[in-house]
């Protein structure tokens, strides 16, 4: 009825020997994760340098049957340690292909192997320090990247080189260059002031908290 | 010559903007212009812990709150390792898919004014009503339900109500065939839905669309059957999948089909997953129970990340959360949404060029699109 568990080992394994046989000795890094909620299937976790990233992206593409870009996450983590920016892809493998007219291609789940098996892939890369991250865009690999990245420059700040028209999706077009409010910088209100939820009304307001605004 | 088209239009089912280059009557390119109700839900949810997110999803979409909370919970439950009791799942499940009935009539009957059938609407309204109601017994109001919680769920079924979901899910597996009757067989219904807005499967995949759309070309793939979440896996459902009719692949008329059939679906699992719930559906066990509820912590692992990837109504929508860690206290550090209308608009953008102005409103519509969850 539905892909099993041992179908989705298999197809995770195999492509992990694939990618290790690949990229192994180029820094990137490749394992098998589970989920921990009530889904305990497996997913393929990658780790890669941003200057493999392109070539990565290519070979999961064209030669492993990723062809589902889900989404791009951007993270900003100003408070130090061993990377200021991250960013993390989110991929699927799906067993989709184009049917002629009047057929359906009804896949029984049991009779999917190989590539054929959907797989959940997700590659994390460690941007270098600066203020200005940027990583190699894959807009022209998937199309489903195009919207992905966008929003992560709008809201993120991170720039994605080479990306065609790229412009503000979410904000307003005519925010201010430079402000991407997904940035640690920027506080929301009463950020880190708890009281805020006994005291909806800011009756008993810190002083400090006065004059404040969003 | 540029149209702009919104944001204020019945054509955009919400605040958005699609400008229309035509050539007499001929569309020859178009840009999507969304973000007009942006409110910054990632953002604010780096301020607020993981179960105070929750409302913020159910206003994410507000024609499907109940499987954006899920899919939400989703996430929070891989980010804070939490098991949950079958019966919860199987809660979940019933109201998922309720309110799946509930979403792709609101559909239905904003789709028929689209295309000039206004009695469509008054019948999709009436019976949705019916399945808000069942939605408002469960979570106490009519639209956001704020139902799920990390671990299970707020509350048990209310005593009465497998019966009267059986009743009105089987008066409405009775009604769609009605809907089939005047819909199938009305000229101009067919006129503006067949061999209009042509998309074609791995064109759809590799623009990231994603749901009912991709099924509507032929393929039945659905996260429910390729990663079954909840108990999708012991219910007793086929993924709906429609036949295209032209290499040109699936046009409004498929779209319309596969998501009729996906309420049949929705019907026989609601059915057969009130007949399977551990406890049994008539039973009622009191709020924080461990039938319906488990203790989950309230602080992320260090460095843990918690993902899902949910049927939604209108596709795969998928949560990333990067949990706290001792330093940085109880919020997600960061939350990241992923809607497939975000990426299904900007597309069905593209798939209009090429047809006649009057088409956009039946294209449009007939992807389902919800701005709520597109600007987020």
């Amino acid at each position: 009825m539905s892909i099993t568990s041992e179908q989705n080992e298999a197809a995770a394994s195999a492509f992990l020997e694939q990618a290790e046989e690949r990229f192994g000795g180029s820094g990137v890094a490749v394992s098998i994760e589970h989920h921990s909620n009530a889904v305990k299937f497996a997913f393929v976790r990658m780790t890669c340098p941003p200057q493999h990233w392109v070539a990565l992206a290519k070979w999961m593409r064209f030669d492993a049957g990723i062809n589902y870009c889900s989404m791009v996450t951007g993270t900003h983590y100003p408070e130090g340690g061993d990377r200021t920016w991250g960013l993390v892809y989110h991929f699927l493998r799906q067993p989709i292909r184009d049917v002629e007219p009047f057929t359906s291609d009804v896949l029984k789940a049991e009779r999917l192997e190989g590539m054929d098996i959907p797989l959940e892939v997700e590659v994390l890369i460690d941007l270098p320090d600066g203020r200005e991250p940027s990583v190699p865009s894959i807009q022209s690999i998937w199309i489903g990247a195009d919207w992905n990245e966008k929003e992560t420059w709008d809201l993120v700040g991170i720039k994605f080189e080479g990306h065609k028209n790229m412009h503000r999706v979410l904000n307003p077009h005519d925010s201010p260059e430079g402000f991407h409010p997904l940035q640690k910088q920027h506080k929301i209100r009463y950020h880190d002031y708890n009281e805020m939820y006994d005291d909806a009304q800011g009756f008993v307001r810190k002083p400090a908290d006065e004059g404040r605004v969003k | 010559m540029w149209i702009t088209m919104g944001p204020q239009h019945p054509m955009t089912h919400g605040l958005w903007t699609l400008r229309v280059k035509v050539d007499g009557e001929t569309v020859v390119d178009t840009e999507a212009e969304l973000g007009y109700i942006h409110r910054g839900v990632e953002k604010i949810a780096e301020a607020r812990d993981f179960t105070q997110v929750t409302p913020y999803c159910d206003r994410l979409c507000y024609v499907s709150a109940m499987t954006w909370a899920n899919s939400y919970i989703y996430a929070a439950e891989d980010l804070l390792e939490v098991d949950v009791p079958e019966r919860a799942e199987y809660i979940r499940l019933i109201s998922a898919e309720i309110q799946r009935l509930a979403s792709h009539l609101m559909w239905l009957g904003a789709f028929g004014p689209d295309i000039g059938n206004l009695t469509l609407m008054t019948w999709c309204m009436r019976d949705r009503e019916m399945f808000l109601d069942l939605l408002q017994e469960l979570g106490g109001s009519r639209m956001h339900y704020n139902y799920p919680r990390i671990g299970g769920v707020k509350r048990d079924l209310p005593v009465g109500f497998a019966d009267r979901t059986r009743a009105k899910v089987k008066l409405f597996e009775q009604r769609i065939k009605e809907y089939e009757m005047m819909l199938d067989q009305s000229t101009i219904w067919l006129v503006r839905l067949q061999g209009v807005g042509y998309t074609r499967a791995e064109d759809m995949v590799n623009s990231g669309v994603s749901g009912p759309n991709v099924r509507a070309a032929g393929v039945n793939y659905d996260v429910r059957w390729a990663h079954p979440y909840s108990v999708y896996d012991q219910v007793d459902w086929e993924p709906a999948v429609e036949k295209p009719t032209s290499v040109k692949g699936a046009d409004c008329y498929d779209r319309y089909r596969v998501r009729m059939e996906e309420m049949v679906q929705s019907c026989k699992m609601v059915l057969d997953a009130l007949d399977k719930i551990p406890g049994g559906a008539n039973t009622h066990y009191s709020t924080g129970d461990e039938m319906i509820l488990t203790k989950a912590p309230t602080r992320a692992p260090e460095g843990a990340t918690g993902f899902s990837n949910y049927e939604c109504t209108r596709g795969a929508s998928k949560f990333y959360i990067e949990g706290g860690g001792d330093g940085r206290g109880k919020n997600p550090y960061r939350l990241s949404i992923r809607s497939p209308m975000f990426i299904t608009i900007p597309y069905v953008a593209k798939t209009m060029i090429g047809y006649k102005v009057a088409d956009i409103p039946a294209i449009m519509g007939s992807f389902d699109p919800c701005i709520g969850e597109t600007d987020r």
